[in-house]
C-alpha cells in the first residue's frame, strides 16, 4: 500500500495516508488517476495526513500541492523532508499578523 | 440532467419540504431564554433555541438577527413556532415573518406578565401545537424539493484527500435530482476564492461574490491583524494544515463540480428554484455557518470533518463524514459516515460518494444523526458589530 498521496502531477509535496517512520522507503500515488507517485526515503517522522517533501525545495521558493501554490519555503527543504508550520508560510496572510 | 428520485418528508403549507416536524420555541433575546427553556423542559417534543443576543442591537445586525430567528421558524423542518420576547413589538416582528409560511405561530411577551406566567401560557399553547404536529405525516416528495448546505470543520488534509472530494461527488448528484445545496466559510476561501468566483456564471453575480469576499477580508484587515493566528485553527495545523491557501484548496474540493448559480449576502432570502449550487455569505466558525444555512431554508446539513467537529444544530439534522482512520476510531460516537478506506484507497471516490449520497437519503427519511442523538444543539447567529 502507498504511504502518501500527492494531489497533481506538478505538486512537489505528497501527504502521509499512514504514519510514517524516519529512514522508510516510502512511496507515493497520484489520486487523480491512480498512477504510481515518486519512491523516497523519510529523513523525518510524518504523521498521517502531515506533508512530505517530494523534491528539494529552496528557501523562497513555493510549495505546491494540488497544482496550486499554498505558501512559500521559510528554509531550504530536502526531499523526504516533513513540510508544515516550522519551514512553510502562507503567502496571503502574515504580513500584517503581529504574532 | 434532471433526474427523479423521491424521499418521505413533510409537506408545509407553503409548499415548502421539511425532514424533521419540530415545535420550536424561540426567545427574541437572551433575557427570554429562561422562559423559552422553562416550556421546552415542561412540554415533551418542544425545542428550544437560547442565544446570547436580540437587545440593543441596530442597523444590519438587528436585521440579521431578525433574519435568523425569523428563518429558523420558517424552516420547512418546523411544524409550529412559539416566539417569546421581553417586548411584545419585535416578537412580533419575527412571529410576523414566520407567519407568513402559513404555519401555526404565537407570541408571548414576558413584561406585564413576568416568566411564570410566560411559561403557563406559552406552554398551553406548544402542547396543541404538538399534539397537532404529531399527526403530520411524511408523504413521498421529490428529491428536488429538499435543500441541503455543506460545510467542513476541524478540518485535516484527509478532508481535502478524502471526505470533501467524497461530499463533492453527493453534492453533485443531489443537483442532478434537482436538490439546492448552499455553502459558504467566505475568509476560508482565501487561496481558491479565484476558483471559486471562476464557477459563478453570472457576470454580476461573479461581481457580487468578489464585493462580498473582498469586504469581509477588509474587515478582518481593519482591526489591524490578519487571520494567520487563527486559520488554519490549531487543530488544522495538528492535523497537517500549514496555510490558508492549503485549507482553503481542500475545503472547495466538496462544492463538486457545478456552476455555481446564485450568491446570497446575509440578508437575501433564497429564492425558489431548483438544481442549484448557492454561495452563502457566511463566517467559517461551524455553528454560526449551519445555523444562517438553516436561516435560509436548509433542511439537512453534510459536515465533513478530519480532526473530529462534534457540532449539531437544534432543528435541521447534521451529517458528520470523516475520513481520518483515529477520528473514525477515537471519536466514533460522533461519526455517521467513514470514508476512511477512501483515504487508505481500498475503495472509490464514486464508491464513497454514494455511500454518502445514500446516508443523506436514509437521514432525509427520518434516520437520526449522531448529533441529533447526542443532543448537540448549537444555535449561534452571527453578531456583526458591538451593541448600543
Amino acid at each position: 500500500m502507498p504511504h502518501f498521496a500527492v494531489h497533481s502531477k506538478e505538486d512537489n509535496v505528497g501527504v502521509a495516508i499512514t504514519d510514517i517512520k524516519k529512514g522508510e522507503e516510502v512511496e507515493g500515488v497520484y489520486i487523480d488517476d491512480g498512477s504510481p507517485g515518486p519512491k523516497l526515503i523519510a529523513l523525518e517522522d510524518i504523521p498521517l495526513g502531515h506533508k512530505i517533501a517530494l523534491k528539494d525545495i529552496k528557501t523562497g521558493e513555493r510549495v505546491i500541492k494540488y497544482g496550486r501554490p499554498i505558501g512559500v519555503a521559510t528554509k531550504d527543504i530536502k526531499t523526504g523532508e516533513h513540510v508544515h508550520t516550522h519551514n512553510l508560510k502562507s503567502i496571503r496572510w502574515g504580513t500584517l499578523s503581529k504574532r | 440532467m434532471v433526474e427523479k428520485l423521491t424521499i418521505n418528508g413533510y409537506i408545509r403549507e407553503n409548499g415548502s419540504v421539511g425532514v424533521r416536524n419540530h415545535v420550536v420555541v424561540i426567545p427574541v433575546d437572551d433575557l427570554s431564554n429562561t422562559a423559552a427553556m422553562g416550556v421546552a423542559k415542561l412540554i415533551k417534543g418542544v425545542v428550544a433555541i437560547p442565544h446570547p443576543y436580540g437587545r440593543l442591537q441596530f442597523g444590519q445586525d438587528l436585521d440579521l438577527l431578525f433574519h435568523i430567528l425569523s428563518g429558523t421558524g420558517a424552516n420547512p423542518n418546523v411544524a409550529a413556532a412559539i416566539v417569546i420576547g421581553i417586548e411584545e413589538n419585535w416578537a412580533n416582528k419575527v412571529a410576523d415573518k414566520i407567519a407568513e409560511t402559513g404555519k401555526p405561530v404565537e407570541v408571548f411577551p414576558i413584561e406585564g406578565y413576568g416568566d411564570l406566567a410566560t411559561i403557563e401560557r406559552a406552554s398551553r399553547k406548544a402542547k396543541e401545537f404538538v399534539q397537532e404536529a404529531s399527526e403530520k405525516q411524511r408523504t413521498s416528495v421529490d428529491l428536488s424539493s429538499l435543500t441541503i448546505s455543506i460545510k467542513c470543520g476541524e478540518s485535516d488534509t484527509t478532508s481535502g484527500l478524502a471526505s470533501n472530494p467524497a461530499t463533492g461527488y453527493a453534492v453533485d448528484k443531489l443537483i442532478d435530482y434537482g436538490a439546492t445545496v448552499l455553502f459558504g466559510e467566505t475568509s476560508e476561501l482565501t487561496g481558491a476564492e479565484d476558483i471559486v468566483a471562476n464557477r459563478i456564471i453570472d457576470p454580476q453575480l461573479r461581481e457580487k461574490f468578489w464585493k462580498i469576499y473582498n469586504e469581509y477580508i477588509k474587515i478582518i484587515e481593519s482591526q489591524g491583524v490578519d487571520l494567520l493566528g487563527s486559520q488554519p485553527t490549531e487543530g488544522n495545523i495538528k492535523g497537517g494544515l500549514t496555510t490558508i491557501e492549503e485549507k482553503a484548496l481542500g475545503n472547495i474540493q466538496k462544492l463538486g463540480t457545478k456552476p455555481i448559480t446564485c450568491v446570497l449576502d446575509y440578508l437575501d432570502p433564497l429564492p425558489k428554484g431548483n438544481s442549484r449550487l448557492c454561495f452563502v455569505n457566511t463566517s467559517s466558525a461551524a455553528a454560526e455557518a449551519v445555523t444562517l444555512f438553516a436561516a435560509k431554508g436548509s433542511v439537512l446539513h453534510l459536515f465533513t470533518t478530519g480532526q473530529g467537529n462534534v457540532v449539531g444544530h437544534p432543528i435541521i439534522p447534521v451529517v458528520k463524514i470523516s475520513a481520518n482512520p483515529k477520528t473514525v476510531k477515537l471519536m466514533s460516537e460522533h461519526i455517521d459516515v467513514d470514508v476512511s478506506d477512501l483515504l487508505q484507497l481500498k475503495t472509490t471516490l464514486k464508491d464513497a460518494g454514494e455511500r454518502i449520497f445514500n446516508y443523506t437519503l436514509r437521514v432525509a427519511n427520518g434516520r437520526l444523526t449522531a448529533a441529533e442523538v447526542l443532543q448537540h444543539e448549537e444555535f449561534s447567529p452571527i453578531k456583526l458589530y458591538i451593541s448600543a
